[in-house]
């Protein structure tokens, strides 16, 4: 494949998934597929450019005292756990497998999209004797309401289990699972929604690594075509992040959403029919 | 909590865009210099049979013996891989010598230990 097609793919990549919030690989993945690459090999160069991804995204926010260093660095444990078994587990599946568990966890995160942030976030009242153990607390400044926000985590004890679950996903389909961690941390652990972004930015990284060393060992991973994805999902990201603060127009949010929806619908598709 | 003046955030934060801004301009200068050297932009060529480490030593020895565009190229993946790898190993030393939480060195630590171990897999 031309290395201005492959630069051009993870751009655009690295825009919607910047743009959609659930990452480059939802789009990487299915777009390499059907450019003839296989899925084992484009899982594996994905998650290599999910590393550089939410570094680049994840310095800006632990910088501004956004991030939450405890419950990241608590978090991680089960995350890179999760990423090994899952990395490993791919190393031994069936392409068509993988097809169609990448189509249910695209559907999966689409939802989560389209149903995301009906609730608003309220400070947990009690904190469980575990979370307050972890010291899974913080506070930060709010720039857009100018007030300092408080808040405590609940339910380590559910969450970091969970999270297992979310980085085995990662390592197992090269993605960043960011809608999922987010997710556990808004829902599960009440963590303001600010947090929970942020913080899932900080555990992607390390999760992504240890699904790289698995593939990295596999011979999966391509340094050749991992380069021009590297750069391209990189300054797609960041071209998306921009207009993301200028955009609030909800007739390309719907477009993305049914891009997502058709990509996650044929990868289900393509792996029922066994057509790689 | 004891009080000390270190921002850790900051350090992490700055640990982590100098690790992408630095894998960036090693696999840019790969790329263009492969251009010149070739006419044609891009590197056609795999890795197998390497672990992490491997793949770290066997580059890094090159830089004296045949320094190549591929060598950049490689270096440039490898200080990206690298990156979360030395943000958790500056974690663990904070933990340990400047906040003195021996429970947040100890998690820190496990997944120090995980990764390291990840470095080394067959």
């Amino acid at each position: 494949m031309s290395f201005w097609l492959l630069f051009l793919i993870s751009v655009v990549a690295g825009f919607i998934g910047a743009m959609s919030g659930m990452g480059g690989g939802v789009i990487l993945i299915p777009a390499l597929t059907l450019l003839g690459v296989d899925i084992k090999h484009a899982i594996a160069v994905s998650i290599v450019s999910v590393i550089a991804t939410s570094s680049g995204s994840a310095s800006a926010y632990v910088r501004e005292h956004i991030t939450n260093l405890k419950v990241g660095m608590f978090l991680e444990m089960f995350t890179i756990i999760g990423a090994l078994v899952g990395a490993s587990i791919t190393l031994v599946s069936g392409h068509r497998i993988l097809f169609i568990l990448f189509g249910i966890v695209l559907l999966a995160s689409w939802l989560t999209l389209f149903f995301e942030r009906r609730h608003e976030w309220r400070p947990a009242a009690r904190q469980d004797a575990v979370s307050r153990w972890l010291e899974l607390e913080g506070s930060y400044y709010d720039e857009a309401i100018r007030e300092t926000i408080n808040y405590r985590g609940v339910r380590a004890y559910f969450g970091g289990p969970l999270m297992f679950m979310a980085g085995l996903i990662a390592g197992l389909l090269g993605i960043g699972a960011g809608a999922l961690k987010v997710l556990i941390h808004d829902l599960v652990m009440k963590l303001p929604p600010k947090v929970s972004t942020t913080t899932s930015n900080l555990i992607i990284g390390v999760t992504a690594l240890a699904g790289t060393s698995v593939y990295l060992s596999a011979g999966l991973i391509n340094p050749g075509m991992a380069a021009p994805v590297i750069l391209g999902v990189l300054g797609g990201a960041l071209m998306g992040t921009r207009v993301l603060v200028r955009l609030t127009n909800q007739a390309v949010r719907y477009f993305f959403m049914v891009v997502l929806f058709i990509l996650g619908v044929q990868m289900i598709v393509r792996g029922i029919m066994g057509v790689g | 909590m004891r009080t000390h003046s270190f921002d850790m955030e900051k350090l992490v934060g700055y640990i982590l865009v100098i690790g992408v801004l630095l894998s960036i301009a090693l696999i840019t200068a790969g790329l263009a210099w492969g251009w010149v050297e070739t006419g044609t932009l891009g590197a056609h060529y795999t890795v197998s049979g390497m672990t992490l480490s491997t793949f770290l030593i066997s580059n890094l020895r090159q830089l004296t013996t045949a320094f190549t565009y591929v060598l950049l190229i490689n270096l440039g993946i490898a200080a990206l891989m690298l990156t979360p790898f030395v943000r958790v190993l500056a974690s663990v030393l904070y933990f340990a010598f400047a906040e003195h939480n021996w429970k947040y060195t100890a998690f820190t630590a496990f997944v120090l230990a995980v990764l390291t171990y990840s470095l080394f897999l067959r």
